[in-house]
C-alpha cells in the first residue's frame, strides 16, 4: 500500500474544514496563556504570600503533563458541579499548562530590563500599574519576541491533544479518515503539512514583530 | 505636529501650568497638616540613619534646604552621597530619621507621601530615559498618566520643555539615536514637565564624555538662575564654585563639612576634605 497522491488531495478540504477549530484553539490559547503567564510573573514578583503561592503554582504547572491537565479539567470537575464543554477545557487546559511556562519568559524579559527604568517612573509618580504597562510590559515584549514565538507554535503544535477529548480539530479530522479508509499515510502527512505551514507562518510573524520593536530602539 | 506661535504656546502652557496646581492641590482635610507658607525650608532632614543590613550607609544626617538654595553635595565614592538624595525621593526608605519637603513628613501620610515627592524632580547619572518612547514621549507620559492631561496638552507643555533644555528639534527621535548629553538634557525636561518645586540631580554628568559635560551643566546653571531649588550631587567644582549656595561634603555616611563653596573651596577645615579637594584639583 504505496502513498496515493489522488487520495491524500481528495482528504485535504475535510481536514481544512478543521482548521478553524485548530485556530480559534491556538489563538486563544496563546492570548489566555499569555495574559494568564503575565499576571503569574507579576503577583510572583510582587512577592509575599501570593508571590510565594504563585511560585509554587508556577513549578507545579511544568512539573505536570498537559494531559493530566486535560483530564483533570474535563473529568474531575464535574464531581465537584463544574461541567466544562470540550473546547473550553481545551482552551483553559492550553492556557493555564503554557502559561507557566511564559511566566518563565516573561521573567527572563523583566530581569533584563535595567532597575532605573522603574525607578524613572516612580520618581516621575507613575503608579504602578500604569509603570508595569506603559514602561515594563513593552521593554520586556522587546526582550522576548523570539522566546515568546516558540511557545506560541508549540501551543499550535499543542492543540493535537485535545483530540482526546473530541474537540474537531484537524489532527482528529484526520485520524477520523484513517481509520474510517485504514489509509494513514495521506491524512496524516497533510494535516503534518497544514501544522508546518501554520508554525512557518507564526515564526515569520514573531521575526516581523521583532524587527519592528527593535526598529524603535535603534542602537 | 505644527510649531504653535509663541505666545499662544505661552498662553497655553499658563493654562496647563493652573491646571496641574489644582490637580496636586490636597484635599480640604489634608490643608490641615499643609506647613505655614512662611516656612521656607523646602527640604529638612533630621538625625537620618540607613543601614543595608550591617553596613551603617548613613550615620546622623542633618540638612535643610532652603527654598531657591542650591546644595552640591560631594565626597568620595561610597560615602552615601547617592543614597542621600535617593532617601529624599523615597527612592531608598531609611530606618531612623524624618525628611520633611515642603513641610509634609515623608511616610507620616501616604497620599501627602506621593504629594510631595510628585513635586520633586529627579535626574540620574545612567539618564534612565524610557528607550522604546520617544523623546516627547518620554516627556509626556506622566503628564498623560499622573497629571491627567491630553496627549495634546501634554505635548504642547513637553515641547515648552525640550526648548528649554535647547533640544526642540529631536523630539521625535529615540533616546538611543541621541548623544548622551542630549540624553541628560532630555532627562531634565522630562523632570521639569512635572513641575517640580525641587530638582534632585545624582551625578548628572559623570556618565558623559567631557564635551557633553558643559551642555548639560549649562543647562542646570540656567535652572539654578530660575531660582529652582537643587540638590546635586557632583563631583563638577567649577559648576559648585559658581551656582551653589553651600557645599557639602561627605565621608563614610557622615556630613564631614558644610560651607560655601568661596570657604570649602579656599579653607577646608576638615582634612578629609582637603585630601579630597588636592585630589580632585591635580
Amino acid at each position: 500500500m504505496g502513498f496515493d497522491l489522488n487520495f491524500a488531495l481528495a482528504s485535504v478540504p475535510a481536514i481544512l474544514s478543521a482548521i478553524g477549530m485548530t485556530l480559534l484553539v491556538a489563538v486563544t490559547g496563546c492570548a489566555g496563556a499569555a495574559s494568564l503567564g503575565f499576571c503569574l510573573e507579576i503577583t510572583r514578583r510582587a512577592g509575599g504570600f501570593a508571590g510565594y503561592g504563585v511560585r509554587f503554582l508556577i513549578d507545579f504547572i511544568r512539573a505536570t503533563p498537559l494531559l493530566v491537565w486535560l483530564y483533570c479539567l474535563y473529568f474531575i470537575l464535574p464531581f465537584y458541579g463544574l461541567r466544562l464543554s470540550a473546547l473550553t477545557v481545551g482552551i483553559l487546559g492550553l492556557s493555564l499548562y503554557y502559561s507557566g511556562y511564559l511566566a518563565e519568559v516573561f521573567k527572563a524579559g523583566i530581569d533584563a530590563i535595567p532597575k532605573g527604568q522603574p525607578e524613572a517612573a516612580r520618581a516621575l509618580g507613575i503608579a504602578r500599574l500604569d509603570t508595569v504597562i506603559f514602561v515594563i510590559a513593552p521593554q520586556m515584549l522587546r526582550n522576548i519576541a523570539a522566546p515568546m514565538g516558540n511557545y506560541f507554535v508549540s501551543i499550535l503544535k499543542s492543540t493535537p491533544y485535545l483530540a482526546v477529548l473530541a474537540v474537531p480539530e484537524m489532527l482528529g479530522e484526520a485520524f477520523d479518515i484513517a481509520s474510517e479508509t485504514y489509509r494513514y499515510a495521506e491524512p496524516l502527512t497533510i494535516a503534518g503539512i497544514i501544522f508546518l505551514t501554520l508554525a512557518l507562518i507564526i515564526s515569520q510573524g514573531v521575526k516581523w514583530l521583532e524587527r519592528r520593536l527593535a526598529a524603535s530602539t535603534v542602537r | 505636529m505644527a510649531r504653535k506661535a509663541p505666545r499662544r504656546l505661552h498662553r497655553e502652557m499658563n493654562r496647563h501650568l493652573e491646571h496641574m496646581d489644582t490637580m496636586t492641590l490636597p484635599l480640604k482635610k489634608d490643608l490641615l497638616f499643609m506647613p505655614d507658607t512662611q516656612d521656607k525650608r523646602a527640604v529638612d532632614i533630621t538625625g537620618l540613619h540607613k543601614w543595608y543590613s550591617a553596613f551603617h550607609v548613613l550615620k546622623d544626617i542633618s540638612l535643610t534646604v532652603r527654598q531657591g538654595s542650591r546644595i552640591v553635595i560631594c565626597g568620595p565614592s561610597g560615602s552615601g552621597k547617592s543614597t542621600l538624595i535617593r532617601c529624599i525621593n523615597g527612592l531608598e526608605n531609611y530606618q531612623q530619621g524624618t525628611i520633611t519637603l515642603d513641610g509634609i513628613r515623608l511616610g507620616d501620610n501616604a497620599k501627602l507621601t506621593t504629594l510631595a515627592r510628585r513635586q520633586t524632580g529627579m535626574v540620574f547619572q545612567s539618564f534612565n530615559l524610557f528607550p522604546h518612547l520617544t523623546v516627547l514621549s518620554n516627556c509626556t507620559l506622566a503628564l498623560r498618566k499622573v497629571s491627567g492631561l491630553s496627549r495634546a496638552d501634554a505635548e504642547g507643555l513637553a515641547q515648552h520643555y525640550l526648548e528649554k533644555v535647547h533640544i526642540p528639534e529631536q523630539a521625535h527621535k529615540f533616546p538611543t539615536q541621541l548623544s548622551g548629553g542630549q540624553q541628560q538634557r532630555v532627562a531634565i525636561a522630562r523632570a521639569l514637565c512635572m513641575n517640580p518645586r525641587l530638582m534632585l540631580f545624582d551625578e548628572p554628568t559623570s556618565a558623559l564624555d567631557p564635551e557633553m559635560i558643559k551642555e548639560v551643566l549649562d543647562v542646570m546653571t540656567a535652572l539654578a538662575h530660575d531660582g529652582m531649588t537643587m540638590i546635586c550631587v557632583t563631583h563638577e567644582m567649577g559648576f559648585a564654585r559658581e551656582v551653589a549656595d553651600e557645599v557639602v561634603f561627605m565621608d563614610q555616611g557622615s556630613i564631614v563639612e558644610q560651607a560655601s563653596p568661596a570657604t570649602f573651596f579656599s579653607t577646608p577645615s576638615h582634612p578629609r576634605a582637603r585630601s579630597f579637594l588636592n585630589t580632585l584639583l591635580h
